[in-house]
C-alpha cells in the first residue's frame, strides 16, 4: 500500500509538474520552485492521510486549480511585456541549469509539444476521442500487465526463488496422473541429492486450535527442517526447526506464519514460549515467520514439524517434495537426474518389478515451485493479456484512420509550411510531436485507470488468483506504460506521414483547394487499416465464441444432484479422535439438525472436492474376482456418508435399498457405489458383490467376514470433482464399514436440504453443534449452489474479459469502417451527383459502396480466421467439450462480422442516396 | 515593475484571496507561501483553500500591486531553502485596513438593520 502509494505521490507529482508548462515562462521562473515545493508537502500530506484516493483528489484539485489560472496569468504575462519597453530582465529566483546544447534541444522539444498541444487543442473533439480511446486501451494493458508481471513474471519473495524446484510423480496407468511424494521417493532423492542443495518435504494440514475464546479451525503446513534451507528464509522472531523438532517422539512445536500472528496473537512480540494447543496437544510456539512467506501460502497460520520415516517405504503417497537446486546446476539435468533415478527404485523396494512401474506409466516431472503455483491460471492470464493488446492495436488502428483523414485534409498547410521553407525534418517532428503528445496524455491517463482498476481487483479480490496481494504499479510497470505509450504514440504517428507530404509543393497547393477524390494510395492504406481491425475483431470474436459456448457446455452439466437448496456447514471432530465416537458425534448432530424448523433432510459427508473437504482414493479388490499377483489392482474414490445424505441431494438410487440409520450404528459391512464404479468394474451387475480395500493376506482363505463389505445399492453419477471433470467410480461408506478402521472422521460436512432461507439456518445450526459438543469448531458455511458457481469461477471470468473485449473490438471496428465509408461518401459526392443524375437508382448507389465494404470485410474476415485458427493452440487450455477449432464458432464469427460491417456502411451510405445531384454538381 | 495605487480605496472591494493573504501576514506576520496557505485554511476552519497556483498567482498580483514583498536572503535556515518569505508593505496594510472599515460598514448597517426589524 504504502509502496504504492508514494509511487502515485510522484507520478501525480510529474504529471502536475508537466501541467505548470501551460503557466507562463516568466511566472514559473519567479514562482514554480516553491510552487512545486508546496505541491509536493501537500500530496503527501493527502498520502499520510490515507493511501491513493486523497492523493488523486488533491493531484486533480491541482491540475483544475492551475488550468483556472492559466488564462489570467497569461493575460498578465503580456500586459507586463507591453509594459516593459526593455525584454525580460533576468529575475531573482529563474535559473538555468542547462548547458547550451541541452537548452537548445529542450527549447525545440518544448515548442514542439507546445505547437502539438496547441494544434490538439484547436480540435478538441478530435482529441478527446483520440485521448479516450488510447486511455482505454492503454490502461487494460496496464493493469494486465501489472498482474502478469507480479503473478507470473516476477519471481517469489524469496532469495532466489528460481532455484527451487517441485518433485512430483505420474502413474496415468492406474488412473493416478498426479502423484506427490512417499517416505521412500523422499529417501530416494535423499541419499541421491547431488544436484541439490536442500531436499525438504511438507504437506498441508489442519487443526483445531483452542484455548482460545472460540475454537478455531486453522491451516497449516507441516514441514521437514529442511525447509527453511529450501526456501531461504528465516523466522523473524524464534528459531527455525531443528532435525529434533522433526523426530518421531519430539516435544510439539510450532512455528506462526505472519498472517496467523498478526490474525491470531494481535503480532504479540513476546509470543515465542507461548503454549497453544492444537488438536487438544499442548504445543509451544517457537518463531514467527516474515510477511513475504504469506504471500506463497497465504492462508496457513503456522508450521509444524513432519516426520518423515527414514526407512520408509514405496506405499503411501501424500506428501509434497521441494529442493533447492545448487548454484550451478540447471532444471534440465536436475530433470535428467531424477528421471534416471527412478531406475533404482527396484533396488530400493523389493516389491516393485521395472516392469510394473512401465505398466503404470510411471514418469517424473520437476518443475518451479512459481510455475506450480500458478499454473491453473498461467493460459488464461496470457489470453486476457493478449486479448486486450489486440484491443489497444484496433484502437490504434482507430486514431490512425483518424490521423490519415486531418492529414489529408492538411495537405495545403502542409503544402504552404514546405513553401515557406519547413525542412522535411522539421515537418516530421510536427505530427510525430502531436501523435506523441496524444499517446502520452492517453498513457498518463490509462495509467490513472489501471491504478483504479487494481486498486478494485486487489481490494475486492473479485478473482481467486495467487500471489494476488502481491500485484501493484511499480517501476517495471510504470516503465511497460512509458514505453507503450510511446510506441503507440510512434505507431499511429508515422503512418499519416506516408500520407502528409504531397508529392510536390506545388501539386499540393492545388490539389488540396479543390474538393478531389483521395488518390488510390490512401484509399488502400485507410482500407488496409479497417481489414486489419476487422481481422483482429475476427480472433477476438472467435476467441470468445469458443470460451462462450465452454461455458454453456459447463452450465448443461448435469452434476448429478439437485444442487439448489442446500446448505454446507462444515463441522471438524479432530483428527486422530475414536471413528465409532467420530461417527456417533456426528449422527447427533444430523439428528438434531433435522428437527430445526424448515429442514427437509440432512446428510453427512467428507465434503465435495469442487468446494471444500476431501474424498480418499485407493486400490481395492473384488471377493468374486481374485487378481494374479502381477496384475495391478485397480483404484476407486471412496467417501464417508451417513444415511438420507442420497435423499437430501436428490441422487437416484438406481438399484438395491438405500441407506438406513441401522447401516452406520451398527457397523454394518456394507457399501454403496455409483453407476461408472459398477460398470467399469462390476459389468453393471453390482449388487451383492462384496470389496474391500485392504489387500487380502496371502494364504488366508478364510478372511473375516466383516473385512469384506457387501455392495447394497447403485446410485447415479455425480460430479463431485467439479463440473468440468470426469466422473470418476466412487464408493459411498455409511460412515464406519465393518470393522474397517478407515477412513478418519476428522472433518464432515452436514449437507442441509430446506426450503427457508439458508442463510438464516447457519446460526440455529451453530447453536445445534454447540449444544452436542462444545469444543468441535464450526467451519465456514455456504450453499452448495455458491460452492458450484465458484468452481466456474475461473472460466466465467475469463469470458467475461473476452467477451467485453471482443464486443469492444467489433464495436471499434464498425467505427473505423463507418468513418471511412462517411468519408469516401463525403469525398465522392460530385460522382454520385453525376451519376444519380444520369439515372441511377439509390439501390445502385447504396449497392456500390456496400460491395466495396463487402470487399474490405471479406478480406479482413478471411485474415481474422487464419488468425484464430492459428491461436486455437493457445485457446485449448481453457475450453471445455469445444474443439478449439469448433466449426459453428468459425462460421457464426465471421457471419456476426458480416452483418455488423454491412450494417455500419448501410448508414452512410444510405445519406449518399440523398444527394442532390444539382447541388452535388454545384459544389464544386 | 511595481506600481503605487493612488490611493487604497481602489482596489476595493479586495478578491476574498486578496484579502485572506494580506490578513494572514499582517495577523501573523513575515511567512512562506505554504504557510499562507495554513494559516489561511486554520482561520477559515477548512472553508477556503488557496490551492497552489491560485496561491503564487495572488502572490505575484499583491507583489505587483505593491501591497506585499519578498525579503531577500533571510530565509530561516531550518526551513526548505527553497522558498521565500513574504511581508505586508506599508500601502498593504492600509488597503487591508481599507477593507475592513468597508466591512465593518457593512456589518453595521446589517445590524442596524436587524435592529429595526426587531425593534
Amino acid at each position: 500500500m504504502t509502496r504504492r502509494s508514494s509511487l502515485t505521490v510522484r507520478f501525480m507529482l510529474w504529471i502536475c509538474r508537466c501541467w505548470t508548462l501551460w503557466l507562463p515562462r516568466t511566472f514559473r521562473a519567479e514562482y514554480g520552485r516553491e510552487l512545486l515545493v508546496d505541491l509536493e508537502h501537500s500530496l503527501r500530506e493527502a498520502h499520510e492521510r490515507g493511501g491513493i484516493p486523497p492523493i488523486l483528489a488533491a493531484g486533480i484539485t491541482t491540475l483544475w486549480d492551475i488550468t483556472r489560472r492559466v488564462p489570467r496569468e497569461r493575460l498578465a504575462d503580456r500586459r507586463a511585456r507591453a509594459r516593459e519597453a526593455t525584454p525580460a530582465t533576468v529575475h531573482p529566483g529563474r535559473r538555468n541549469r542547462m548547458s547550451g546544447g541541452g537548452r537548445e534541444i529542450m527549447t525545440n522539444l518544448i515548442r514542439e509539444v507546445r505547437l502539438a498541444v496547441r494544434a490538439l487543442a484547436l480540435r478538441p473533439g478530435f482529441t478527446i476521442v483520440a485521448v479516450a480511446t488510447l486511455a482505454l486501451g492503454i490502461g487494460a494493458n496496464v493493469a494486465l500487465f501489472a498482474v502478469v508481471n507480479a503473478i507470473l513474471i516476477r519471481p517469489l519473495p524469496f532469495p532466489e526463488s528460481d532455484r527451487v524446484v517441485v518433485i512430483r510423480h505420474h502413474a496415468p496407468g492406474i488412473d493416478l496422473p498426479n502423484l506427490n511424494n512417499s517416505s521412500g521417493t523422499i529417501r530416494l532423492y535423499r541419499e541421491n541429492a547431488q544436484p541439490f542443495s536442500a531436499l525438504a518435504a511438507y504437506t498441508n494440514a489442519q487443526r483445531n486450535l483452542t484455548g482460545g475464546e472460540e475454537p478455531a479451525r486453522i491451516r497449516l503446513l507441516q514441514v521437514t527442517a529442511d525447509f527453511f534451507d529450501v526456501l531461504s528464509v528465516q523466522p523473524r522472531l524464534g528459531r527455525p526447526f531443528t532435525s529434533a523438532d522433526t523426530q518421531r517422539e519430539a516435544a510439539p512445536v510450532a512455528i506462526l506464519t505472519h498472517a496467523g500472528w498478526s490474525g491470531r496473537f494481535g503480532s504479540d512480540p513476546g509470543v515465542t514460549g507461548r503454549t497453544v494447543e492444537l488438536d487438544g496437544v499442548p504445543t509451544q510456539i517457537v518463531g514467527v515467520l516474515p510477511p513475504s512467506f504469506s504471500s506463497w501460502a497465504p492462508e496457513t497460520a503456522a508450521l509444524v514439524p513432519l516426520y518423515v520415516d527414514p526407512a520408509g517405504d514405496f506405499g503411501t503417497f501424500g506428501l509434497e517434495l521441494v529442493a533447492r537446486l545448487n548454484t550451478g546446476a540447471e532444471l534440465e539435468s536436475a530433470r535428467g537426474h531424477v528421471r534416471d533415478l527412478q531406475a533404482r527404485l527396484p533396488e530400493m523396494f523389493g516389491d516393485l518389478t521395472p516392469e510394473f512401474l512401465d505398466e503404470i506409466g510411471w514418469s517424473t516431472s520437476v518443475e518451479r515451485l512459481r510455475d506450480i503455483m500458478t499454473r491453473n491460471v498461467r493460459s488464461p492470464l496470457w489470453i486476457v493479456l493478449g486479448t486486450v493488446g489486440f484491443v489497444l492495436l484496433i484502437a490504434c488502428a482507430n486514431v490512425a484512420n483518424l490521423f490519415l483523414v486531418r492529414a489529408e485534409a492538411r495537405r495545403k498547410e502542409t503544402a504552404i509550411r514546405a513553401a515557406l521553407g519547413a525542412s522535411r525534418r522539421r515537418l516530421t517532428a510536427g505530427f510525430l510531436s502531436e501523435s506523441i503528445t496524444l499517446g502520452i496524455a492517453g498513457g498518463a491517463l490509462g495509467v490513472l485507470l489501471a491504478a483504479l482498476g487494481i486498486d478494485l481487483l486487489v481490494s475486492k479480490g473479485a478473482v481467486d488468483l495467487p500471489r494476488l496481494s502481491e500485484v501493484h504499479l511499480d517501476a517495471t510497470v510504470l516503465a511497460f506504460s512509458g514505453i507503450l505509450s510511446l510506441l503507440v504514440g510512434l505507431a499511429f504517428g508515422f503512418l499519416p506521414l506516408t500520407r502528409a507530404f504531397p508529392g510536390s509543393v506545388a501539386g499540393g497547393l492545388a490539389g488540396a483547394g479543390r474538393r478531389t477524390t483521395a488518390g488510390p494510395e490512401t484509399h488502400r492504406t485507410r482500407d488496409a487499416l479497417v481489414a486489419g481491425q476487422l481481422a483482429i475483431a475476427v480472433v477476438l470474436l472467435v476467441g470468445s465464441g469458443l470460451v462462450l459456448r465452454s461455458f454453456t457446455r459447463l452450465r448443461a452439466v448435469e452434476p448429478g444432484f439437485d444442487a439448489e437448496g442446500i446448505l454446507l456447514v462444515g463441522l471438524s471432530y479432530g483428527s486422530g479422535s475414536d471413528l465409532a465416537e467420530a461417527s456417533r458425534f456426528y449422527r447427533q448432530v444430523k439428528d438434531r439438525v433435522a428437527t430445526l424448523p424448515g429442514v427437509e433432510k440432512v446428510g453427512v459427508t467428507s465434503g465435495f472436492p469442487f468446494s471444500e473437504g476431501s474424498v480418499n482414493g485407493g486400490s481395492f479388490y473384488i471377493e468374486s474376482r481374485p487378481r494374479g499377483e502381477d496384475e495391478i489392482p485397480p483404484v476407486t474414490m471412496y467417501k464417508p456418508v451417513c444415511h438420507d445424505y442420497f435423499e437430501a441431494l436428490r441422487m437416484p438410487l438406481l438399484e438395491g435399498r438405500t441407506m438406513q440409520a441401522s447401516d452406520g450404528e451398527e457397523r454394518r459391512a456394507l457399501v454403496w457405489v455409483n453407476q461408472t464404479f459398477a460398470n467399469a468394474f462390476l459389468d453393471g451387475e453390482a449388487i451383492g458383490e462384496r470389496i474391500r480395500f485392504e489387500e487380502p493376506e496371502e494364504g488366508q482363505e478364510e478372511q473375516e467376514e466383516e473385512d469384506w463389505a457387501r455392495i447394497t445399492g447403485v446410485v447415479g453419477d455425480v460430479r463431485e470433482f467439479g463440473l468440468d471433470e470426469e466422473v470418476r467410480p466412487m464408493v459411498y461408506l455409511p460412515l464406519i464399514v465393518g470393522n474397517w478402521g478407515y477412513p478418519e472422521l476428522d472433518r464432515m460436512y452436514l449437507t442441509i436440504r430446506s426450503d427457508r432461507d439458508l442463510a438464516g439456518l447457519a446460526p440455529s445450526v451453530r447453536r445445534v453443534v454447540r449444544e452436542v459438543d462444545p469444543r468441535v469448531p464450526v467451519l465456514a458455511s455456504r450453499t452448495l449452489e455458491e460452492a458450484l458457481a465458484r468452481s466456474m469461477a475461473d472460466m466465467a471470468y475469463t469470458m467475461v474479459l473476452i467477451v467485453v473485449a471482443a464486443s469492444v473490438a467489433l464495436l471499434l471496428g464498425a467505427v473505423g469502417l463507418f468513418g471511412v465509408v462517411s468519408y469516401v461518401v463525403g469525398q465522392r459526392t460530385r460522382e454520385i451527383g453525376i451519376r444519380v443524375a444520369l439515372g441511377a437508382r439509390g439501390e445502385d448507389v447504396v449497392g456500390l459502396f456496400l460491395r466495396q465494404a463487402l470487399r474490405v470485410t471479406a478480406v479482413g474476415a478471411v485474415l481474422g480466421l487464419g488468425g484464430a485458427f492459428a491461436l486455437s493452440r493457445v485457446m485449448r487450455a481453457i475450453l471445455f467439450e469445444v474443439s478449439a477449432t469448433d466449426p459453428f464458432t468459425f462460421v457464426a464469427a465471421p457471419v456476426l462480422l458480416v452483418g455488423v460491417a454491412l450494417f455500419a456502411t448501410w448508414l452512410p451510405a444510405r445519406r449518399a442516396t440523398l444527394v442532390d445531384p444539382l447541388r452535388a454538381l454545384d459544389s464544386e | 515593475m511595481r506600481r503605487d495605487p493612488r490611493s487604497p480605496l481602489d482596489l476595493l472591494p479586495l478578491k476574498p484571496a486578496w484579502f485572506h493573504v494580506l490578513l494572514a501576514l499582517s495577523a501573523e506576520g513575515v511567512g512562506h507561501g505554504f504557510q499562507i496557505r495554513t494559516r489561511v485554511e486554520e482561520r477559515t476552519e477548512g472553508r477556503v483553500r488557496l490551492w497552489p497556483a491560485t496561491l503564487y498567482g495572488t502572490i505575484r498580483e499583491l507583489t505587483e500591486a505593491g501591497l506585499i514583498e519578498p525579503l531577500e536572503g533571510e530565509a530561516d535556515p531550518d526551513d526548505d531553502q527553497r522558498r521565500r518569505y513574504y511581508r505586508i508593505t506599508g500601502p498593504g496594510q492600509r488597503v487591508l485596513r481599507a477593507e475592513a472599515d468597508r466591512m465593518q460598514s457593512l456589518v453595521d448597517e446589517v445590524h442596524a438593520g436587524e435592529a429595526r426589524t426587531v425593534g
